[in-house]
């Protein structure tokens, strides 16, 4: 299956948000939910990463791997990352897979590998 | 007909390769020695872990009572094939660890106390005790358990331990894990430094005599505030701390 | 609008606590009231950001206004996040201003250490975006990580950098009784030495454990009053003179410039615009080093130092004490510890004793204006507020 992470577009001026928020950020326009969703791309590269050591207690893994990444169309999202040796501006290729589990629980997010 | 009881009743211990003493740096910049300790020095450490008793914070009474059991048996010979290291800072007691041979393929782990916080000399010491495992003693495994949460964060997290909750651990009959040798090796880099051999003076210092930790960890004023405070959150606790305060006080006056 | 100043501080140790929520609450309160010499106040806010989480308890403010014996005055919690504090801290501000109430009892507190440390982790995260950040295991280290990994590729800041700051603000906690951290480090310990690397570990590529602030219990509390009300009591006059407060996208990835702590400089033009100063007035300033990063950040956001200089500053010694512009010299959220809904109001609990010139071995000569800059979220809620002694 192929699993989507979603842009909100502004229906009145155009923009592009994620995540999804009530107002748009550019014209402020106040009609509820007046923004169509558009997948977000799924290539891009990544700005900045970290590798953490101290997960959340939710974690059966010892490490993490994140990253911010600016996706082709120019928008950037926040995502993991499994990618052996990380440099700031790689290219990278995104799949939405499982990020979190808690309890019953699945959480869907996108997951940056080397492109 | 007189029988030796003694000989029945004390264990024999296996032969064991010394521990090769280390020292290294720490965060503050003081040097610390990890050297081994011998059956006779045991009273000198005993001091230091009694009062640990009534600490309730991290398990430190748990934790504290169980290593000074230990520790007194090994004294005593009534405890089987244990070792014990000591992790000293200027002579002074910083951290103390234990542990067993099981088998000359496996290894128990019992303890680690930090009597110094904030330097990481308890992961320090539990590096060092697994070097003795697999580099001296030539164990394949080791067996481990933690009873507090920082115990947990650092031997299963940072070592990735294995599971092997088929086997009740010694301590408590509580599911046990397990540090193989490969991982082992695998946080070696990361996890397990020192450097050898210890320059004279610094092992001299270290051996000559073990000092009273500095700032050890203390109880608190009222010793199960913590459990208490935590399902009583009207203010008992902190009544009681007062009363002990004001003993304290009056009994300061009268002297 | 009515002037405001600051009658009583009081602190409780910041440490592991074993005391109930309200109970450290209401210790740090009764000091603060005592130093002020007020047993009546008009109304509580309580800072505090845990307590329904971590502490299984709700309506904090009115267990602390009834254990302080201070009924009926009006009560209320207030949950920012990390900016709980500076918060508490501007709402107590507006009430005495505004005419409304002529003394208020501001506290803030925290008991985290309750929990575990990797509770204590996941309790703080849940403050990132739901959906865009908090789902992939997004922690504030993490978050401090990957601006710390921007800041060094634009600005030229290395680890050497922050380990500096690391040491300059837990060394100083020594200095502070009430400080958490009592333990010395050095540079060759964390940085230099063979074992530098296990001794301070990553916890978040690149920041290290000596990069980060301690998981703390404990309490701080000033009464806040009217001019009036403080030449009534006598203590020294300490102005709270500017408040700001400025918010960023909650989701770190939406902003323009991800160097950038926009409300951070905001909340500090805020400030000073109000209080009539510029940064170069100040004398001592508490920054949110939650992280060694934002205390370099920061100190270039608000103002001391051009944009990418503030590591500059920091190697010429200007932000140690004695320096141009003393920064945290009582140990900053690194050394005195972190309890989330308590910083802020013990940033101005420190400012205050400096400007009163009780700082003992920390005291900056001659301290007269004080800043402070509460941090919450990752820089997407900040407070900054700025304290004047007047003679
Ligand atoms: C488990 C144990 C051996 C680990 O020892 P260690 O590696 O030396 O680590 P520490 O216990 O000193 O680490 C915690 C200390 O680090 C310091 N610290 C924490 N965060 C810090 C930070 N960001 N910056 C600087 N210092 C920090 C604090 O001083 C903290 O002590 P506190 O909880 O009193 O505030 C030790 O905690 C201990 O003896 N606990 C009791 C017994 C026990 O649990 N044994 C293990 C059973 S399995
Ligand atoms: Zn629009």
């Amino acid at each position: 299956m192929n699993r989507e992470i979603y842009a909100y577009k502004c229906k009145r001026c155009g923009t592009m948000h994620y995540p999804f928020r009530m107002v748009c950020k550019e014209c402020k326009q106040n009609d509820f939910f007046e923004f169509d969703t558009v997948p977000l791309p799924k290539n891009g590269k990544l700005l900045t990463y970290t590798k953490v050591y101290n997960l959340p207690a939710q974690y059966e893994v010892a490490t993490l791997g994140l990253g911010i990444v600016e996706l082709e169309n120019g928008m950037r999202m926040l995502g993991q990352i499994e990618i052996d040796n990380p440099k700031m501006g790689m290219p990278v290729k995104g799949n939405v897979e499982v990020v979190r589990r808690e309890d019953y629980d699945d959480f869907y997010g996108m997951v940056f590998r080397d492109a | 007909m007189s029988v030796d009881l003694e000989k029945i009743l004390r264990p024999v211990d296996t032969p064991m390769a010394p521990y090769v003493p280390k020292y290294m740096l720490l965060a503050s910049g003081e040097a610390v020695v990890v050297r081994p300790v011998e059956r006779d020095e045991i009273p000198d450490i005993l001091k230091h872990v009694e009062p640990l008793l009534h600490v309730e914070r991290d398990y430190y009474d748990v934790v504290g009572a169980r290593l000074y059991s230990e520790l007194l048996a090994h004294y005593r010979h009534r405890y089987q094939d244990q070792y014990v290291l000591a992790v000293q800072i200027d002579g002074e007691l910083a951290a103390v660890v234990n542990g067993r041979q099981v088998n000359p393929k496996l290894g128990m782990s019992l303890h680690t106390v930090a009597l110094r916080r904030g330097l990481r000399v308890g992961a320090h010491a539990f590096a060092a005790k697994m070097e003795y495992h697999f580099d001296e003693l030539g164990h394949d495994e080791v067996l481990v358990v933690a009873e507090s949460p920082i115990g947990f964060r650092r031997w299963m997290i940072e070592y990735k331990l294995e599971k092997r909750f088929e086997v009740p651990h010694e301590l408590g009959g509580v599911p046990s894990w397990a540090l193989t040798r490969e991982l082992f090796d695998a946080a070696r880099s990361s996890l397990v430094v020192g450097r050898r051999p210890v320059p004279p003076e610094l092992l001299d210092k270290a051996m000559d005599k073990i000092l009273p930790p500095s700032d050890p960890p203390t109880p608190a004023l009222d010793p199960l505030s913590a459990t208490r405070s935590k399902y009583d959150p009207t203010a008992t606790a902190l009544m009681v701390e007062r009363w002990a305060m004001e003993r304290a006080e009056e009994a300061s006056k009268d002297a | 609008m009515r002037d405001v100043y600051v009658a009583g501080i009081g602190i409780t140790t910041f440490t592991r606590l074993e005391f109930a929520l309200s109970e450290i609450a209401s210790y740090a309160s009764m000091m603060a009231l005592k130093d002020a010499g007020v047993s009546e106040v008009d109304q509580v806010y309580v800072a505090n950001m845990g307590a329904p989480r971590v502490n299984h308890q709700t309506a904090l403010a009115s267990a602390v206004v009834d254990s302080l014996s201070l009924t009926p005055a009006g009560a209320a919690a207030i949950e920012n996040g990390p900016a709980s504090g500076g918060s508490a801290l501007k709402a107590g501000f507006q009430a005495v201003a505004s005419g409304m109430e002529d003394v208020v009892l501001v506290a803030g507190v925290e008991r985290m250490r309750e929990v575990n440390n990797l509770e204590a982790t996941d309790f703080v995260a849940t403050l990132t975006h739901p959906i865009a950040e908090y789902i992939y295991g997004v922690t504030l280290p993490a978050h401090a990580a990957m601006f710390t990994r921007l800041y060094m590729d634009k600005y030229g800041v290395t680890e050497r950098h922050l380990a500096m700051v690391g040491v300059k603000n837990q060394n100083a906690a020594l200095n502070n009784e009430w400080a958490h951290l009592q333990q010395e480090i050095t540079l060759e310990g964390i940085l230099d030495s063979p074992e530098a690397m296990t001794n301070n570990p990553y916890v978040a590529e690149p920041l290290r454990f000596f990069d980060a602030c301690p998981v703390s219990d404990g309490g701080a509390a000033v009464v806040l009053v009217s001019k009036e009300k403080a030449l009534e009591l006598g203590r020294p006059l300490i102005r709270l003179s500017g408040v700001g407060q400025a918010t960023d996208t909650h989701a770190v990835h939406e902003r323009v410039e991800p160097t950038d702590l926009l409300a951070v400089r905001k909340a500090a033009a805020d400030a000073f615009e109000m209080a009539g100063l510029t940064p170069e007035d100040v004398d001592v300033a508490e920054l949110h080093d939650a992280f060694t990063i934002l205390e370099i950040a920061e100190s270039e956001e608000v103002g001391f130092f051009p944009r990418g200089e503030g590591h500059l500053a920091l190697e010429r010694g200007d932000t140690a004490l004695g320096g141009k512009i003393p920064i945290n010299v009582g140990g900053g959220l690194k050394g005195r510890g972190h309890p989330v809904g308590a910083t802020g109001v013990a940033q101005a609990w420190e400012i205050v004793t400096q400007l009163r010139g009780d700082g003992g071995a920390r005291q900056v000569e001659d301290a007269k204006v004080g800043f402070t800059c509460n941090f919450g979220g990752f820089g997407n809620n900040v407070v900054c507020l700025t304290f004047v002694r007047e003679d």
